[in-house]
């Protein structure tokens, strides 16, 4: 049914490109909140390996709390749902857009509103955190590339808070 | 004209996630009350007084406070802290339902 929809962002594709850091909007993600007291019980529904400490990820799934675990894949993909077993498996692909933060100042941008130490933050690590005062998912891709998880209703704040600040950034402020 | 830095940029107290096993920016947690205060099994035979006491009345100390914690933009997670309510420098966080330090 929703193939019939047109599809429409809350922020406009590819729209910020500057000297060593560009800002642009992910193509559309399938995502899933997977909860589960047992990581096992997962593993055995999604016939995967887990990611097991906070902050971590893999082949996709990141690792967000002791019981919670946010999976991106392809848009599209479908997942079992688990029926009668004590976990849950809940698609939430549009409750938020990712944006990618990618270049060699990519995380001086970040930093201008993230208060995580991001030099510590190594490739493949994973987290809910703060840009501002907005909630986002961190995910550190390679070593110059991040993506941003938002809720779609923050997406136009943070997209032009990122500029904002990419754009001090490269006015050398 | 430009903006003040934010207050994260300046001043950030950082606490100790528990379940993350990290220093974590002030911003990202949520105080929660006092901890260790435990729920009248039944609440029903408690007297008015008692009832007042275990809902409203907290030792507000000066000095050493246990407290929840709630990492609220991070895993989501409750915890409990050890914080000195006049210098606000955290003793130690532990994982919830441990022992109280």
């Amino acid at each position: 049914m929703s193939d019939a929809l047109a599809r429409s962002e809350p922020v406009l594709a590819g729209h910020f490109i500057g000297e060593g850091v560009t800002i642009a909007l992910a193509p559309p993600l399938t995502r899933y909140s997977l909860r589960a007291r047992q990581a096992q019980a997962l593993e055995t529904v999604l016939k995967t390996k887990l990611p097991k400490r906070i902050g971590e990820t893999e082949a996709g799934i990141a690792c967000l709390g002791p019981n919670e675990w946010l999976l991106r894949a392809p848009a599209g993909t479908t997942l079992p749902m688990g029926a009668g077993l004590p976990l849950a498996i809940t698609e939430i692909s549009e409750r938020s857009v990712c944006l990618i933060v990618e270049g060699r100042r990519a995380t001086e941008v970040l930093a201008a509103g993230c208060p995580l130490d991001l030099e510590r933050f190594a490739v493949g690590r994973a987290t809910r955190t703060v840009f501002e005062t907005m909630e986002i998912i961190l995910l550190r891709t390679g070593e110059d590339r991040f993506e941003v998880e938002v809720w779609r209703s923050f997406a136009p704040w943070l997209s032009r808070a990122l500029e904002t600040a990419a754009r001090q950034l490269l006015r050398g402020k | 004209m430009r903006r003040p830095p934010p207050l994260w940029r300046t001043e950030m107290l950082l606490i100790h996630c528990p379940y993350c096993e990290e220093q974590r920016a002030e911003i990202e947690f949520a105080y929660a009350g006092e901890a260790h205060i435990a729920r009248p099994p039944d609440p029903a035979a408690l007297s008015d007084e008692d009832w007042t006491q275990y809902l409203f009345i907290r030792s507000n100390p000066r000095g050493r406070h246990h407290e929840r914690w709630r990492h609220t933009h991070g895993c989501g997670r409750f915890f409990n802290a050890v914080r000195d309510t006049a210098t606000d420098k955290f003793e130690v966080t532990y994982k919830a339902g441990e022992l109280r330090r």
